[in-house]
């Protein structure tokens, strides 16, 4: 569904070039809930970005369905993402002026011929559990009912990969847990999740877990320390 | 119920997201419309009451005796902006005359005017009022000013005013020691006409009898004396093919020997010079406006579509294409440029409406105002709103680039 191999990310800065994504290659298969787990600055958005085609990487290739994405133009690339792809990031991102019911609706502008629709909207809502909230604006909404907006929003075009850039980072406890809870189910139902996050707590809900470390993909995550990120990757397990 | 969401409820929605900035936008757009639409429409109206004052400047010849140097009424450097009435003289003819003039091809209307005198009536005007007999069947020339048609042709004892004479229409004014009712007050003329009085020529004998009206230097009036004879040609026939008939109508008879025909020369420059100056300064300040507003709005598009980086991202990172982001920009100014040239347009409308109303306009432009038909109201909108509209898409073409070029994930990224 999702590949990547020898993918690459590299920025100039000025005094330096830095290497935010080094050599990823990774597989996701229809179903799956992969976590990547790795510290701020350790590459994990960029990549994220890259799968979803947001950014090109330096090098290597990223496959959708077997289609490069990399090869597809500008427009070709934006109905990609239209379609197939759903984002969830750690901002909620709703627009102010309009009703959460509005705001789930917002995508099926660059989707016309998906199957988002206002029904489909109701519908998602009601399964996020806001179904009483449908008319409310953002900001009578708490971050935990913004965020499963953000979800409901994320799925109206019926996309088979949810993208979830740290959703639950700006979040307490418990609002995470439910946050989590609803992604488990969405994945249930079948939606393949990527998501990334610094928090080690989630893990019990993917399927498969990476670690990123320094722009690499570590894909034994027992061999490195989430707790105190000293570890290198192939580093023996140090949990506390 | 809409099933899909539509871009025009995006947009307003990206409006009411800052309402007290792009308030600020549409009162620029407002500002701009209002003007470019206030411009067209004094220069219409104003336009209008001069085409209405050609209707009303009837005359094409005028038949006076030939003694006297004649100076139309209302006349600037070339002696001619329009023949309503004769400049007072003492030099008459008779009304005979009208026979002869009625027998030449391409006459369709004359009519006789007789001046009176000139006297100082403090209560009805503060400049010497000229008194004139007019034939009120024939007359084609006063009634037209008149700011209300009358029912009928004036009757013995009744008057037209000029503008600046006091006394509503119905009521009684004193000339010596006669009354008359007004029934018709006239248009402003910015000529001495409106100081006149024009009564009936049977009452212009009369009042001419009455001691102290006629100076006694002055030849006395007999019933049957006329000044002038206001003459109007058929229609398409040549001005100066028909003054020459006229002339040489006279030429054969003894009788009109020192009679002279003196042709309109039409032009409108005295008044058209004002009516000019009005669109010039007009349309400097509108162009002042809106080099004004276009950076000024420009810049109030850059900073939206930076201040919306993340937000633009956002909308890539759910699919949307370039040139809809491109265009969502567009649009979004052209939505608040609509709003603002139908608030402007509006505003101006009605303020113009009401200035018309309280006679505001007449006094400011000095013509009298004529209210634009409602089709030419229509396409001055359309015109006004149409040029706000090219403004505000202009003025968004850099930050609608901007927006559509932008990297949604450095956008997404930024702090919001």
């Amino acid at each position: 569904m999702i590949e990547s191999k020898g993918v690459t990310k590299s920025f100039s800065t000025t005094s330096s070039d830095v290497l935010a994504v080094n050599d990823v290659n990774l597989e996701v298969k229809p179903g799956e809930f992969v976590l990547i787990l790795g510290r701020s600055g350790s590459g994990k958005s960029t990549l994220l970005a890259m799968l979803a085609g947001l950014i090109s990487p330096t090098a290597g290739v990223v496959r959708i369905h077997g289609t490069e994405i990399g090869n597809l133009s500008e427009d070709k690339t934006a109905e990609m993402r239209a379609k197939e792809i759903g984002f969830v990031f750690q901002f909620s991102g709703l627009i102010p002026t309009i009703t959460a019911l509005e705001n789930v609706m917002l995508p099926t502008l660059f989707c016309p011929d998906g199957p988002g629709s206002r029904s489909r909207a109701v519908e998602l809502l009601r399964k996020v559990g806001l179904s009483e909230r449908a008319d409310a604006y953002p900001g009578t909404l708490s971050s935990g009912e913004m965020k499963r907006v953000a979800i409901a929003r994320a799925l109206i075009n019926g996309p088979p990969i949810l993208i979830a850039d740290e959703p639950t980072g700006d979040l307490d406890v418990d609002t995470e847990i439910e946050i989590m809870e609803l992604f488990k189910a969405l994945n249930r139902e079948g939606t393949t999740i990527v998501m990334v996050t610094h928090n080690p707590d989630l893990t019990p809900y993917a399927t498969r877990i990476y670690g990123m470390v320094k722009g690499k993909l570590v894909t034994n995550p027992e061999s490195f320390c989430f707790r105190t990120w000293k570890a290198e990757p192939g580093t023996p397990v140090d949990t506390d | 119920m809409r099933q899909k969401m539509d871009y025009f409820t995006f947009i307003v929605a990206g409006i009411r997201n800052k309402p007290g900035r792009n308030l600020a936008t549409i009162f620029c757009f407002a500002f701009i419309a209002a003007n470019i639409f206030s411009g067209q429409f004094l220069i219409a109206g104003a336009a209008g009451g001069i085409d209405r004052g050609v209707t009303r400047m009837g005359a094409d010849h005028l038949v006076v005796p030939s003694q006297y140097m004649v100076f139309l009424r209302g006349a600037g450097p070339d002696n001619t902006i329009a023949i309503v009435m004769a400049e007072p003289s003492n030099y008459r003819m008779k009304a005979t005359i009208l026979e002869k003039i009625g027998t030449v091809p391409g006459v369709s209307a004359m009519s006789p005017q007789l001046y009176v005198s000139t006297l100082n009536l403090p209560e009805l005007s503060p400049a010497p009022v000229d008194i004139y007999g007019i034939d009120p069947e024939t007359d084609f020339t006063v009634r037209p000013w008149l700011q209300k048609p009358l029912d009928n042709p004036l009757k013995p004892g009744e008057v037209m005013v000029g503008h600046v004479v006091s006394g509503e229409v119905s009521t009684r004014i004193s000339v010596g020691d006669q009354t008359y009712t007004i029934a018709g007050r006239l248009d402003p003329t910015r000529s001495s006409i409106d100081h006149t009085i024009f009564l009936r020529l049977d009452d212009a004998y009369a009042l001419a009898a009455t001691k102290g009206i006629v100076p006694p230097s002055s030849p006395r009036i007999t019933p049957g004396d006329v000044n002038a004879v206001l003459i109007r040609d058929s229609t398409g026939e040549d001005q100066d093919v028909v003054g020459t008939r006229i002339k040489r109508s006279f030429s054969s008879s003894p009788d009109y020997k020192y009679v002279s025909v003196i042709g309109r020369h039409f032009t409108l420059d005295p008044v058209a010079e004002d009516i000019q100056a009005i669109p010039a300064l007009l349309s400097l300040i509108s162009a002042f406006v809106v080099i004004i507003a276009l950076p000024l709005i420009a810049l109030i598009a850059v900073m939206v579509a930076h201040e919306r980086q993340r937000e633009i991202g956002l909308l890539k990172s759910m699919g949307a294409k370039r040139k809809i982001v491109f265009f969502l920009v567009i649009f979004e100014s052209l939505v608040l440029a609509a709003f603002g040239g139908i608030a402007g347009v509006g505003v101006s409308l009605f303020v113009l409406f009401l200035m018309n109303a309280q006679g505001v306009l007449n006094s400011a432009l000095q013509v009298s105002f004529h209210m634009p038909p409602l089709m030419e109201i229509g396409s001055m909108a359309g015109l006004a709103l149409l040029v706000v509209m090219g403004i505000g898409s202009v003025a968004s073409l850099w930050p609608a680039y901007q927006s559509s070029m932008m990297n949604p994930y450095d956008a997404i990224r930024l702090d919001w």
